[in-house]
């Protein structure tokens, strides 16, 4: 695999936030924060009549993109903070940069930085480091 | 809701949780993996962003506990700051974890437009003694108040 500094990630595309998925997630995660399944507690808040996405989820997207280029175990780091709500409907798209190549006893590890786009913000940003297949 | 005392905030810092134990069962895996938009993952994987909630239940607390810890004036009064996730070993379903987790840092913060409590967690997950991954999860407890 060539990666270098500079090296774009493949994006991984969200065509749309489902509120239905929310609402798993949140039975999973045990999650009672109203804001992912209640619309009108997100109006209570001026931030418009769509439910927000849990952070996690967002960050599985970033998850996502990194097991299509670099393999399912290939996850080693994230650091992820979380700018701006993702909302249902959005669409987003997951994207990423190598910032460094490293090497440790034969193994090979990619830094990057990665983010969810939408319409050019950027509502979540974080790192992640990946083991680079052979 | 007053403002909590910043000595009661200060004192969150080394708390620590229960500890225990937890499975990722199948059919939790599959909904997680499915929510995420992604098809299931070979080999008895579980998707890595169970490393959210896996580390919360298995250390015996909750996300309901980890607000009324802080004092959270509500829900909606919790933002997060970071999550800082490391994997020593790949997450698989069916595979029992031992999981502790404590406060690792608890702090009034501040500012000159709010007023916030800083509470970060840390969760570790072993299996057999080997370290399996961590996490650090700092989250703001916004005061109106």
């Amino acid at each position: 695999m060539n990666v270098h500094v500079g090296t774009e990630i493949p994006p991984w595309d969200m065509p749309r936030v489902l509120p239905e998925r929310m609402r798993t997630m949140a039975a999973i995660l045990r999650d009672p924060y109203p804001v992912h399944w209640d619309r009108r507690v997100v109006a209570t808040m001026g931030l418009g009549e769509r439910t927000i996405n849990q952070g996690p989820l967002g960050l599985s997207y970033m998850i996502n993109m990194l097991h299509a280029w670099t393999g399912h175990e290939s996850v080693k780091r994230l650091t992820m903070t979380f700018p701006l709500p993702v909302f249902e409907d959005d669409h987003v798209i997951a994207r990423g940069i190598v910032t460094a190549v490293s090497q440790e006893n034969h193994v090979v590890y990619a830094d990057c930085d990665i983010w969810l786009d939408r319409d050019g913000d950027r509502p979540l940003i974080g790192t992640a480091t990946v083991l680079l297949p052979d | 809701m007053t403002l909590p005392a910043v000595e009661d905030i200060q004192a969150l810092l080394g708390y620590e949780f229960p500890g225990g134990r937890y499975t990722i069962a199948h059919w939790e895996n599959f909904l997680l993996t499915e929510c995420t938009g992604s098809g299931p993952l070979p080999n008895d994987l579980a998707h890595p962003v169970a490393l959210f909630h896996v580390p919360i239940l298995g250390a015996g607390t909750s996300i309901t506990e980890m607000f009324e810890l802080g004092h959270a004036e509500s829900g909606v009064s919790i933002g997060i700051e970071s999550y800082e996730w490391e994997f020593h070993q790949a997450l698989r379903e069916e595979l029992e974890y031992d999981i502790t987790g404590k406060v690792t840092a608890a702090e009034r913060i501040n500012t000159e437009t709010q007023t916030y409590d800083r509470i970060q967690f840390r969760f570790d997950l072993t299996d057999r003694g080997q370290a399996v991954a961590s996490t650090i999860v700092t989250w703001r407890y916004r005061r109106t108040t």
